[in-house]
């Protein structure tokens, strides 16, 4: 134990470095988990709150639980008073929920962060849960506005603003200004509060109450209420105490923050598996280092087995402390988090912070502590097996493990396993934690395998990148000859070169430009050149200025042998290369893989979107958000459009079964805007004549239910509405149409809730008038300012510019591995420096120069990591490839974003240059005597 | 100070150097006042007893490590005031080096461990000269093989090839024989005996053995921190009998 102790304090810094791989995966976890607990108890503050005066709410029976978005329609406004019958009632009222907001200066105004616009209809005492902090509840023609709009949007009681309703844009005033249960938005959201009435009317409900909420008289529980009313209300209305309202509203809002936690999580786990290597790593050279202090403690008369638990002790020790600084960091995280939300203006209700202690604190202890012990028992095993006698003898060299010759070998069976596992469990289908769960344990064998096998591979490919780089130092230095004879241009070249020794500002500016470019997703490469020959020849420009002593060039005083040398340093232990490079590798290889995922995603839909869609201009909803039903007749009246047509969406049940997406359309009209790819039975002509009962169907959704034209099929719809379909036809399109069409006026019946389209397809007439249009629909659109009038090409650069924020949110969390690989290549060839310290001395004695040294180092580094980012770069394509192989019927297309690539192959040797920084200099101020004679 | 001139024909000078190490009541005075010049072409040996400042003597000579006072002049170039890049540019064009536990470069064949500094240096390879060398050490059929692949006396065969690689202006042996049995140690010396006589390379050695000490044009004896003796070629006998004296000083 004491012996433990004392050897991490004897090696500081490799193990702050290696707990450092810990700090980061732990930190990650204990933080989701605070922030998951942090936002489910603030929203179910909320929804506790402001249903606190509420004892009963009555709203519309689902037939089954969704998170697409579907939801039933509202009740009919008789309920209220059916409500009122029953026994111990002290006060009824109806409210009107629905989506929309106000528009100020003809702009719509939407919440921030993508939160949605709500409109709720105003309740008096003591269902109301909002404080007015100016002006008053709403009139007719009023609306009252939560105080975050009003802030944003500098609005004050009394000011006349507009509201988008379906009825189009109404003139609307502002009655007051309120606060929600104690904050001024609920995350951000926007709500607009109209009278009853009023709501009613602009939003095509009149005769409906979204919710009926119910006071009990005096001695009268919820409970006993809540079964009275039951007893008289009819069988599609739900009966909910307020307290199961808000359980239900609170758990509907943990599905999301569960789905967020788990992708968090993913990444976590990520990290500490880039972590295990690193610890792996440090520990094999530690304990190759040690062999003398282990063979001296074996004939003072330990044993084998104290030996082990030396080992093991010190890593659980380095494993507990690490877990521990990673808790303190996660806590810290979350409230920063919380602090940068607050700033971005999605305004949580700040609950207290709590800390749970099995997810937060027990969980990332016992992932630490496994980490440390799992990755540190090889070596730990290895240092058993040294002999005393290694004690006496000058560079003992540990016999190598029977196994070891074949660990290549396995390494491809096991490759080859975790590839299949991938396979498999993507061909079984669907995308079920199960799935996903086979998906990622065939991922970690896989990269397990491949960091085996690549041992392998380690000396032909430095031997090549090295012969690359020797290459690239001799036509450097031929060319510097070249310059040098050139009279009076040559030595201002040398001088200008000197901008160019400051390689460290380089590499930061130029990391900085390759992130920003595959962040943005789209710089083109010659803006990005451009920016990189203004930034360098602008620096260097101030640096020759600034410096009047001429430099030489970084390159002139290189040799190639610094290359040569590099090359046999990372040849010279394969096996250590092999596992310091496949950390970077499994970062390399994840941020490819989403790179190709999410490019073949994006591809495939707008793909189909030219394929299918023949309109001129797409209208949608802002937001996500519906669009008004009357807005495709209006868009249909302008002059010189030719169609107009909606596309409704729900989801429903099927037969028994699961539930999947059902598509309205207009029979008539849809063929006029849409290119179906018909498959057997199916055509144009038999979407015109689509009859009420008469269904098309899509290849997948016919596949999954196996059905083909001519069979029929039940459908159930949210609201609890039977439909008895038949199958009409058949089409193939995985990516936007997918389930099943049936005609928008079946819909509308069926499932009243999904009556306005989500996307209506405008197409022109051909000739000027067509061209005409374009201005007009606009101009015409005006009254409904949630819908988004924009030309296919807007509309597929808007899809393109969603996905590509998702891909960077993605690139940020992935960048934690890249970071924690970073520290390992550091820690990697810190220790070998350390190991070769004299020879180091050698070198330095025979004439190399500390630039020298330093640059061998550097270029160590590079080729290091470069191994990594090409290993990287393989399986992430392979993952990528397989995944879109198994998904090519659902329409993923495989996509190789070379651009991408090429950029992280870049930002690859980058880091391998970052990370030889610190060694580099650590060997460079080696004390030349003082090396030479270290043992 | 005393102004010092350099004779025209020494390979390396010190004028009246001391060498202390650590301060206050810890320090030590590893050299005393040490003045010696060593002429282009001769072989000098240098002994001591442990502690006598021998190694700290030859590190000082070699542009490895700078003197507290005094003045060392190497081929007329006074190093007491060079930077950390020109000692080694120094080292580099001057000094060979041969070391007691060969240090080679594990990963690099024979030949590419004797080119090393040349290569370093970035000059072209005289390829004539280099396998003359070659030859000379008698390497000639290992020349691809790496280090773990020879013996002791090939391996410290390929360190003198290093040094000499780059006709330094004086080569300098620290114990070269120190980790070799008595036959290879003596085909070793008689190397850098050939080596000084065929190419007049001037050579410094510190060694313990009085067998090699007597292959040398001169034996200086420190003590101390101070040269006790300086004789000209000796014989085994009277160097060990120089050492028994000097040790018992």
């Amino acid at each position: 134990m004491q012996v433990a102790l004392r050897g991490l304090w004897g090696r500081k810094l490799r193990t702050v470095l290696t707990a450092l791989s810990i700090v980061l995966g732990t930190s990650m976890i204990t933080g989701t988990f605070i922030l998951r607990d942090q936002i489910n108890n603030a929203f179910s503050d909320i929804f506790h709150e402001s249903n606190k005066g509420i004892d009963v709410v009555l709203s519309k029976k689902t037939a089954f639980t969704t998170d697409s978005g579907a939801v039933a329609g509202p009740l009919p406004e008789s309920v209220i008073a059916t409500a009122k019958t029953a026994d111990g009632v002290e006060k009824a009222e109806g409210q009107i929920q629905a989506t929309g907001s106000i528009v100020v200066d003809g702009k719509y105004v939407t919440g921030s962060g993508g939160a949605p616009n709500l409109v709720f209809s105003y309740v008096t005492e003591p269902f109301s849960n909002s404080q007015f902090i100016s002006g008053q509840p709403p009139d007719e023609g009023t609306v009252a506005i939560n105080q975050k709009l009003a802030n944003d949007e500098h609005l004050k009681t009394g000011d006349k603003v507009k509201l988008a309703t379906d009825k189009g844009a109404v003139p609307v005033t502002i009655s007051g200004v309120f606060k929600l249960a104690g904050v001024s938005s609920i995350g951000g959201a926007t709500l607009v509060v109209p009278t009853f009435s009023d709501a009613q009317q602009w939003y095509d409900r009149v005769g409906k109450t979204s919710v009926v909420y119910l006071q009990a008289q005096d001695g009268v529980s919820p409970s006993e209420l809540k079964s009275n009313v039951q007893a008289v209300v009819p069988d599609d209305v739900k009966v909910q105490t307020g307290t199961e309202n808000a359980d239900e509203q609170t758990s509907q809002v943990e599905g999301s923050t569960n789905f967020i936690t788990y992708i968090l999580l993913a990444f976590a786990g990520a990290a500490v598996f880039v972590g295990l290597f690193i610890i792996f790593n440090t520990y094999s050279i530690t304990v190759a280092q040690r062999m003398r202090e282990f063979a001296m403690l074996r004939t003072l008369g330990a044993s084998r087995r104290q030996v082990l638990r030396s080992v093991l002790i010190e890593a659980a020790l380095m494993g507990l402390v690490a877990s521990l600084i990673g808790i303190g960091f996660g806590i810290l995280l979350a409230v920063g988090l919380n602090a940068l939300f607050k700033a971005a203006g999605v305004d949580l209700p700040t609950a207290a912070i709590s800390i749970p202690f099995v997810w937060s604190v027990l969980l990332p202890l016992g992932v630490g502590l496994g980490a440390a012990l799992v990755a540190s028992i090889a070596p730990a095993l290895k240092a058993t097996r040294v002999p005393p006698i290694a004690a006496l003898r000058e560079g003992f060299v540990l016999p190598a493990g029977r196994l070891a010759p074949y660990v290549p070998y396995i390494g491809v069976a096991v490759a080859a396993l975790g590839v299949a596992m991938i396979a498999f469990a993507i061909r079984s289908g669907g995308g079920g934690t199960q799935v996903l769960l086979t998906m990622a344990a065939g991922a970690i064998i896989a990269f397990l395998g491949v960091a085996m096998l690549s041992r392998l591979l380690i000396v032909p490919i430095a031997a090549v990148l090295g012969a690359v780089l020797e290459l690239a130092l001799r036509v450097w230095r031929f060319l510097g000859g070249v310059r040098d004879r050139i009279p009076v241009v040559g030595p201002l070249l040398r001088r200008v070169g000197y901008g160019l020794t400051l390689g460290y500002v380089w590499v930061g500016l130029i990391t900085t430009l390759i992130v920003l470019a595959i962040l943005r997703g789209g710089i083109s490469t010659g803006t990005l050149i451009g920016i990189a020959i203004v930034l360098s020849f602008g620096s260097t420009f101030v640096l020759v200025l600034w410096e009047r002593r001429p430099r030489e060039w970084p390159w002139d005083a290189s040799s190639p042998t610094a290359g040569v040398l590099a090359r046999e340093n990372t040849s010279r232990n394969p096996g250590r290369t092999a596992v310091t490079s496949a950390a970077l590798m499994i970062g390399v290889a994840l941020i490819v893989f989403v790179a190709v995922f999410v490019n073949g995603f994006k591809d495939s839909f707008l793909g189909a979107i030219d394929r299918s869609i023949t309109s001129d201009m797409i209208i949608q909803g802002q937001n996500f958000q519906s669009i008004p039903a009357p807005v495709v007749e209006a868009a249909g009246k302008v002059p010189g459009v030719q169609t107009a047509s909606g596309i409704q969406f729900t989801e429903a049940k099927i037969n028994n079964g699961g539930t999947d997406t059902v598509n309205g359309v207009d029979p008539a009209t849809f063929s006029n805007v849409y290119k179906f790819d018909w498959l057997d039975g199916g055509s144009d002509k038999l979407l015109h004549d689509l009859g009420p009962d008469q269904a098309l169907i899509e290849e997948q959704f016919a596949k999954s239910h196996d059905l083909s034209p001519g069979d029929t099929f039940n459908l159930t719809s949210i609201d609890d509405n039977k439909l008895h379909l038949t199958v009409a036809g058949e089409y193939k399109d995985p990516n936007l149409m997918t389930g099943l069409i049936i005609p928008s006026r079946t819909l509308d019946t069926f499932a009243p809730g999904a009556k306005d389209p989500q996307i209506v397809l405008v197409s022109f007439e051909p000739g000027p008038a067509g061209a005409q249009a374009q201005k007009a629909i606009t101009q015409a659109l005006k009254s409904f300012p949630s819908a988004k009038v924009q030309t296919n090409a807007q509309y597929k650069k808007d899809a393109e510019d969603f996905v590509n924020s998702l891909l960077m949110l993605l690139y940020i969390l992935l960048a934690m591995c890249l970071i924690i690989s970073l520290i390992g290549i550091v820690n990697t060839l810190a220790l070998s420096v350390f190991e070769r310290t004299r020879e180091i001395g050698m070198l330095r004695a025979v004439g190399m120069t500390r630039r020298q040294l330093r640059r061998v180092i550097r270029y160590e580094s590079t080729i290091t990591a470069i191994i990594g980012g090409i290993f990287g770069i393989c399986v992430g394509l392979l993952f990528g490839w397989i995944v879109a192989q198994g998904l090519a019927d659902q329409g993923l297309v495989f996509v190789v974003p070379y651009s991408q690539l090429f950029g992280f192959l870049i930002v690859a040797t980058i880091f391998g240059v970052l990370a030889a920084i610190l060694p580099a200099r650590r060997a460079a101020k080696l004390n030349v005597l003082e090396a030479l004679q270290y043992e | 100070m005393t102004e010092h001139h350099s004779e025209p024909n020494a390979a390396v000078e010190a004028f009246d150097i001391t060498r202390t190490y650590g301060v206050g009541d810890t320090a030590v005075e590893a050299l005393r006042g040490v003045s010696l010049t060593i002429p282009t072409g001769q072989f000098t040996a240098v002994m001591g007893p442990s502690g006598s400042g021998k190694s700290t003597l030859m590190h000082i000579l070699a542009g490895l490590d700078l003197p507290t006072t005094g003045r060392v002049s190497i081929a007329g170039n006074d190093i007491t005031t060079m930077s950390d890049t020109q000692l080694t540019q120094l080292r580099r064009d001057h000094i060979g080096f041969i070391f007691q536990f060969f240090n080679l470069l594990p990963m690099l064949t024979a030949e590419e461990n004797i080119l090393l500094p040349l290569r370093l240096a970035g000059e072209n390879v005289d390829q004539t000269w280099a396998n003359e060398i070659i030859d000379q050490v008698g390497l000639g059929d290992r020349r691809k093989h790496r280090p773990s692949e020879l013996s002791g006396g090939q391996q410290q065969r390929v360190a003198i090839a290093r040094a000499l690689a780059s006709r330094p202006t004086v080569m300098f042996a620290d114990e070269p024989t120190g980790n070799l049995d008595s036959a290879t140690s003596g085909e070793i010396l008689n190397l850098l005996r050939t080596m000084v006589t065929t190419y007049g390379q001037t050579t410094v050695m510190v060694t313990h053995d009085a067998n090699a000490a007597a292959m040398a044009d001169r034996v200086l004896f420190l003590a101390d921190g101070q040269i006790v003796r300086d004789q000209g070629r000796s014989e085994a006998s009277d160097v060990l009998a120089a050492m028994a004296e000097v040790s018992a000083l």
